[in-house]
């Protein structure tokens, strides 16, 4: 015969609240969550009842459209909750902030709402309320406003048994009376995460990520392993090399041995090389001494899994214990400090590389720092292979791409030799932020080339249209003379669009006028 | 009850009385607002950061009490004792506390009431000057005790320091926690700030389930608000959920718990902190992170306050983390058109179409339909009261904060004489 689900829903419940505060008196924390266990249930109950009721179509609490909003407090009787989550009243937004309420205090929640609210609060006996059967409810002007001695000392009804009232952390039960309410998940207090504080070293001390050589099976392999992880998905192939070869290899000789223990901090993520693990979780949230301390066993892993990634985020208690069932095992470790720092040198010296590209830009030459980094924020990083053609002439041109590292051509219908080589910090393409005009010429890859890219629309919507800000430098642009004029029109020495050429004869017009 | 001061009467749309009506009816909430000046303290804040010795005559100190606190205040019968008229600039009400003389403040000044919360290597106490009478206008005050050996242990340093400061730099928000002055003994760093007694909206949040439109629109304003003000000054904030948002007498927020806000001006940072649900996909995915992070929480927090639950949400953190990354949003039905709109304008993966994070930055979010109606002035200036009003038997009344146990002491915790050598130095000029 095995215990009630409810029960063990609770039990569970009981244990994390007792892991997280690690109580000094036990029992009195036992107590005090099952009256508030209690008191919630209590709740969601009546506010069932006063859903099924029909009360929440009685709008007699008009006057105080954002009464919905609450529950009273740690009132027993929310008497607007049953409006929960609902559309606000109709008619009622011009002037939002208006209405107000105090919150309910025991006496509130009766009001308007005794008819339909009294037999339910009369059910429950450890929430019965001294007021409640006190006819008549006042107006809601009165009820709301009053001066009611609520406020001076003294005169005040202690108006609830005990303390464990007071508590707003109510673990709400799964069994919802809201329909789209979901049913697993927990709402306690969430406690904030943070991993060490990391600074980029400076450009004169360079930091060079931990090599631990491996086999190219043994990269590939790991590759394949973390392919699925979204902590490595979006890494491109510099970060990935460097994270790879950051990880170190650690024999697990013995079946038996835990790798990593439930509950304890975790620093290391792990891929299995060789051999087999066994994953076990205790439901109280960490592993306990004992037999079973270890809790149920949930799954395996053979090579080629992984596990433990948390760990590369921030320090968090380990979720599950991880235990050898061969002997001879070969794991893979990482440390959060590593990763970390690598993803974070790599993104620091990639942004300020950018940066300084897009200082070489003309048409951007107004941008200012902070929008040139809010540029640089935005830019994606792409990879073309030898061959590739990254903008096609006569297509239409959207995006306006930098070059990071590698080599590619220009090239033009009717002209057999490429117009123009690019390499590293040139950019094509940028005529694309100030007009539609088709694209005037092809660039394709000559070598493996990294690109950073940004389309028309996201650098409008970060800044605003380009023609506006090439407008900064030059004032004979504002009064009417058409920046484009002349861009449009590919002249004769670059001849497609996004050659440094034209564009720098458009920006430099600009500047011959400035000076 | 100079509180009401600044109010004016509400639209005649909604049969609110007037303000000062309302309060007229809670003197006990006026005088939580009002620190007066002949009960209450005013420790010297030029001094705070010069430790006078010797004996202090038992006489009065002060210590400016900024913002909200003072607001109802109207300045006259204000004496000044002491050799303290200069440098002070803050224009604040004065709090006298006895015994504690012209030097830094030091816990046993204050009678440690209640725990208001815990947090990882945090306990924030309900204190009073000690020696006022324990009546029920005696001052009150937030103590936040950072506990060093836990600080160096999770190599939080930086962020604690950045929480002073930064909190200094935010003092005359009127939605901010307000912060008063800090302090240090051996084994602890202390922030004394203004206590906010309504507790935090995540309580009231629970037990209400959601919020309706008009109060979500409400809190998210003046979060936005907040936003705004914080990036102005080159502040990213970090950690918005509805655990740090608390709740003044009158029911406007006050964000607090700054431990992860920091300068970052127009670059970006790289430290993974937040909390899990709230996390935005550039956090995450380690790409570096600035000041849109905040945005796309303000989406999340909406998000939450409408639906009662997160936008994501696993019982690991790792699947939400997947989740968030993933990006996919599901609302419920009934969710205002308004509503869905601004929460996946905010929780945008693509920073170049993140609302807030784009030309016009945090005005473009106020603008957006979701907030139609809203009178930010009026908001600003607290002109009228929040939809949800704490109801409070007294000043001291601390219903809407949970309880918590007292605090432990184990081996673990001890602020050993080699850590005080190796450490101490770091927290010299906080």
């Amino acid at each position: 015969m095995s215990l009630p689900e409810a029960y063990l829903d609770e039990i569970n419940a009981l244990n994390r609240e007792i892991l997280k505060s690690k109580p000094t008196d036990v029992l009195q924390f036992c107590a005090n969550f099952f009256n508030r266990r209690l008191e919630a249930q209590r709740v969601e109950f009546l506010l069932s009842v006063s859903n099924n009721s029909g009360f929440s179509s009685s709008n007699t609490f008009g006057a105080m459209p954002s009464s919905s909003a609450y529950v009273g407090g740690e009132s027993l009787f929310p008497g607007s909750g049953a409006n929960l989550g609902g559309p606000p009243p109709s008619g009622g937004r011009e002037s939002p902030f208006s209405g107000t309420i105090t919150e309910e205090d025991e006496d509130v929640g009766q009001s308007p709402t005794t008819p339909s609210f009294r037999p339910a609060a009369l059910g429950g006996p450890s929430l019965s309320n001294p007021n409640l059967a006190a006819p008549p409810p006042p107006s809601p002007g009165q009820l709301l406003f009053s001066p009611r001695g609520r406020f001076t000392f003294g005169n005040d009804q202690p108006p609830h048994s005990g303390p464990s009232h007071l508590s707003p952390s109510i673990h709400l039960s799964p069994n919802s009376a809201s329909p789209d309410f979901p049913s697993n998940y927990n709402m306690s207090r969430r406690t904030s995460v943070s991993a060490e504080s990391l600074v980029p070293s400076s450009s004169n001390e360079e930091w060079n990520p931990p090599v631990y050589p491996k086999t190219s099976e043994q990269l590939n392999r790991l590759k394949t392993a973390v392919s699925g992880n979204f902590l490595f998905m979006h890494l491109d192939d510099d970060q990935s090399g460097q994270v790879l070869s950051a990880l170190m290899e650690k024999p697990i000789p013995r079946k038996g041995t835990r790798v990593i223990t439930q509950g304890d901090v975790g620093d290391f993520f792990y891929v299995v090389e060789k051999g087999s693990f066994d994953v076990y979780v205790n439901s109280a949230g960490s592993m306990l001494p004992g037999l079973d301390g270890m809790g149920k066993k949930v799954n395996s892993i053979d090579p080629g899994g992984s596990f433990g990634e948390l760990a590369l985020m921030y320090n968090a208690p380990r979720a599950a214990t991880i235990i050898s069932t061969t002997s001879h095992n070969i794991l893979w470790a990482l440390d959060r400090v590593t990763f970390r720092r690598i993803l974070m040198e790599n993104t620091f010296k990639r942004r300020r590389m950018y940066e300084a590209f897009l200082e070489e830009v003309s048409i951007l030459s107004s941008l200012v720092p902070y929008e040139r980094a809010k540029i640089a924020d935005a830019l994606e990083p792409f990879t073309f292979h030898p061959g590739d053609v990254i903008i096609q002439q006569g297509d239409p041109g959207d995006n306006f791409y930098i070059i990071e590292s590698g080599e590619a051509e220009v090239v033009k219908h009717g002209i057999n030799e490429p117009i123009k080589r690019l390499t590293k910090g040139d950019y094509f393409g940028e005529l694309a932020l100030l007009n539609d005009a088709p694209r005037a010429a092809s660039v394709r890859a000559v070598t493996r080339v990294k690109l950073a890219t940004l389309g028309k629309d996201g650098f409008q919507r970060l800044l605003g249209p380009v023609a506006e800000i090439m407008r900064r430098n030059d004032p004979r642009l504002a009064e009417g003379v058409d920046p484009l004029s002349n861009v449009g029109s590919p002249g004769p020495s670059g001849g497609f669009d996004g050659g440094k050429d034209v564009v720098e004869e458009a920006a430099g017009r600009g500047r011959a006028v400035e000076v | 009850m100079e509180v009401t001061t600044q109010q004016t009467a509400a639209p005649s749309s909604l049969p609110t009385p007037p303000p000062d009506k309302l309060l007229d009816g809670e003197p006990a909430i006026a005088e939580l607002n009002k620190i007066d000046s002949d009960i209450d303290i005013d420790f010297q804040s030029d001094l705070l950061h010069t430790p006078v010795s010797g004996p202090t005559q038992g006489g009065l100190s002060r210590l400016p009490v900024n913002g909200e606190a003072q607001r109802g205040g109207t300045g006259n019968g204000d004496v000044i004792l002491g050799p303290k008229e200069e440098g002070r600039g803050e224009g604040g009400k004065e709090v006298e506390m006895k015994g504690v003389g012209s030097r830094r403040p030091s816990v046993e000044d204050f009678d440690l009431m209640t725990t208001l919360g815990t947090g990882t290597f945090a306990r924030v106490w309900l204190v009073r000057p000690s020696g006022s009478p324990p009546t029920e206008n005696a001052p009150l005050f937030a103590l936040k005790q950072l506990k060093k050996v836990d600080i160096i242990r999770l190599k939080q340093c930086e962020h604690v320091r950045n929480e002073r400061s930064i909190l200094e730099v935010c003092r005359p928000h009127p939605f901010i926690t307000h912060y008063i002055c800090s302090w240090q003994d051996r084994n602890s760093l202390y922030l004394l700030l203004e206590y906010s007694p309504g507790g935090e909206i995540f309580g009231y949040l629970r037990r209400a389930r959601r919020f309706d439109f008009r109060t979500t629109q409400f809190y998210a304003a003046e979060i936005a608000m907040i936003l705004v003000f914080l990036h102005n000054h080159g502040i990213v904030y970090r950690d918005l959920k509805p655990e740090n948002i608390l709740l003044d007498a009158r029911g406007h927020v006050k964000l607090v718990d700054f431990g992860f806000a920091k300068v970052v001006g127009d670059r970006e940072t790289y430290t993974l902190c937040g909390t899990p649900e709230y996390l935005s996909p550039e956090v995450i995915q380690s790409k570096g992170h600035g000041k849109a992070v905040d945005w796309w929480a303000l989406g999340v927090l909406i998000y939450e306050m409408s639906c009662g639950f997160p936008p994501f949400y696993d019982n690991s953190p790792f699947a939400i983390y997947e989740k968030i990354v993933a990006g996919r949003i599901s609302f419920p039905s009934i969710l205002p058109e308004e509503t869905k709109d601004i929460v996946r304008k905010l929780c945008t993966k693509d920073l170049s179409a993140r609302l807030g994070n784009m030309c016009g930055g945090g005005h473009q979010v106020m603008a957006h339909p979701f907030f139609r109606g809203v009178h930010w002035q009026e908001l600003e200036n607290q002109v009228h009261p929040g939809p949800i009003v704490p109801n409070l038997r007294h000043p001291g009344d601390t219903k809407y904060f949970d309880q918590y146990d007292p605090p432990s002491t184990s081996a673990r915790d001890e602020y050993t004489d080699e850590m005080f050598e190796k450490h101490d130095a770091s927290f010299r000029d906080f």
